[in-house]
């Protein structure tokens, strides 16, 4: 089996806050973080709506200097590592720093980079670009600069298997401490892909919702009959991971274990969800936590919001959870804070542990008429307190068939 | 004219240095630019002074050698204007 891992700390910048308070009072109070968004070219868009994270001031968290060589999506992810790391009041010994690792997910990195390289040379005409367009860009930017922040000299690893990426990073570094080759894992993802370019690409492939009339909050409605598309979101999410015994002698905060993880593949479609695929990652993870079905209590569905996604994955649920199904309250927080691909499993796992920790489940919003294939208890609307939850779920789903499954439970030495 | 003001002005806005630290013989790795940010600070230099600067690499430790090198291409490109 190996040693327990258990989470300790958490951080996170989203659309519906920075900060795990504010970020799940908001979610609790059913608080939209999607807007339209506003920047150079936007006017190319044909859907204008995106979960962003307006006030996020790099400056307040960098220095001129570091801000050269660090781009939003490393600068969003490692301001949720600080946040992480405090919040779990953790110091490491200067000998604990080589088992001591990080994990990030990521979709597209540095996407801003990339793009305003395009701009200066193939629009502007400019002969060069930025010179550090490489280092500013690179997918693995985000965990390394974590990395270096903190002096972490174990594994330094990014994932990338687009919706899936950052519950991929969260389980593979559990396994690194579950496996002995780590004591402490920071690990999570991190997403700043609203570009003209990233979003055109999005909107050509038809998958994204439209802002509904009643305004951009109202426009994410997973499940509902109405549903008509997932909408893109930026942010970062990180965890502190624990060996279980290293967390107990000193005393930390332990705010769940972290106690089953599964992949698995569709093999089938690019992008067709597929609930055999779904299930089968459902299965594995209830089985490497050594749990049944009936003792999930919450799941964090993955919900984009999307025709076929949120048909297949109630489907998958079915088909593992059985006649038990329709009394799991399953909610896609997606509804507030948007899809935000690379960071989205970390924050919906976060999201999960923060139910469990507070006995409060949070809402499915813009659900008020359900898809009639959709037919579980989706939290509609309105947050759920006093629930006691002893496990919950995180379902993540990617495009390319890439399923993640994550699972905690409440601690017990 | 020397560059050298130019230079010390605008190092000073882009990494937020104080104005007297700026000496024409800091070392830039004492102020804090490693190799990646004297990089990126050039690049802003072409932009100021409208220069090319070569393509190898050119030995660069303090101010002074900055203002030196933007200088003779200031000389090359645009005929000591």
């Amino acid at each position: 089996m190996g040693c327990k891992v258990v989470v300790t700390g958490l951080g996170i910048v989203s659309p519906v806050g920075s900060g795990q308070g504010e970020f799940f009072e908001n979610l609790m109070a059913g608080r939209s973080g999607i807007r339209r968004v506003d920047m150079p070219h936007s006017e190319k868009l044909s859907i204008h709506i995106a979960g962003t994270v307006p006030d996020f001031d790099p400056t307040a968290h960098f220095t001129k200097m570091q801000l050269t060589s660090m781009e939003r999506f490393s600068q969003m992810a490692l301001v949720a590592a600080r946040q992480a790391v405090q919040d779990a009041e953790m110091q490491l010994e200067e000998a604990e720093r080589t088992r001591a690792g990080v994990m990030m997910g990521t979709g597209m990195g540095g996407a801003g980079t990339l793009e305003e390289g395009y701009l200066e040379v193939l629009a502007k005409g400019e002969p060069r670009v930025r010179p550090l367009s490489v280092v500013l860009g690179m997918n693995n930017a985000a965990a390394s600069h974590i990395s270096m922040e903190f002096g972490l000299r174990g594994p330094n690893i990014t994932y990338s298997t687009a919706c899936s990426s950052s519950a991929i990073a969260i389980g593979e570094a559990a396994r690194q401490i579950r496996h002995g080759y780590a004591d402490v894992m920071l690990a999570g993802g991190s997403e700043a892909l609203l570009t003209v370019g990233v979003m055109k690409a999005w909107e050509a492939l038809r998958t994204l919702a439209l802002e509904d009339p009643a305004g951009p909050g109202a426009s994410c409605k997973p499940f509902s009959r109405q549903r008509n598309g997932l909408v893109l979101g930026e942010g970062a999410c990180v965890l502190v991971l624990e060996n279980a015994e290293r967390a107990a002698a000193r005393g930390a905060r332990i705010y769940a274990e972290l106690a089953g993880y599964a992949c698995a593949s569709d093999a089938s479609h690019i992008s067709k969800p597929d609930a055999a695929g779904q299930a089968r990652a459902i299965r594995a993870a209830l089985a490497d936590a050594c749990m049944q079905p009936a003792d999930i209590g919450y799941i964090n569905a993955h919900g984009t919001a999307t025709l076929v996604g949120d048909v297949q994955e109630t489907r998958a649920i079915k088909e593992v959870f059985g006649s038990r199904a329709p009394n799991i309250p399953v909610s896609s927080t997606k509804s507030m804070h948007g899809h935000l691909m690379g960071a989205t499993g970390a924050v919906e796992f976060m999201t999960s542990i923060l139910a469990m920790h507070h006995k409060a489940v949070p809402p499915t919003i813009n659900l008020n008429e359900p898809d009639p294939e959709c037919d579980l208890d989706y939290v509609p609307n309105v947050g759920r307190h006093d629930v006691p939850l002893g496990a919950v779920m995180s379902n993540s789903f990617a495009f390319g068939g890439s399923n993640a499954v994550l699972i905690a439970r409440r601690y017990t030495s | 004219m020397s560059s050298l003001e130019t230079i010390q002005r605008m190092m000073s806005e882009q990494f937020d240095l104080k104005p007297e630290t700026l000496a024409p013989d800091a070392q830039l790795e004492t102020l804090g630019l490693d190799s990646l940010s004297v990089i990126e600070f050039m690049f802003n230099i072409e932009d100021e002074f409208k220069i090319k600067l070569p393509e190898q690499r050119i030995e660069i430790k303090t101010i002074q050698d900055i203002s030196d090198v933007v200088d003779r291409m200031i000389a090359e490109q645009q005929g000591g204007a």
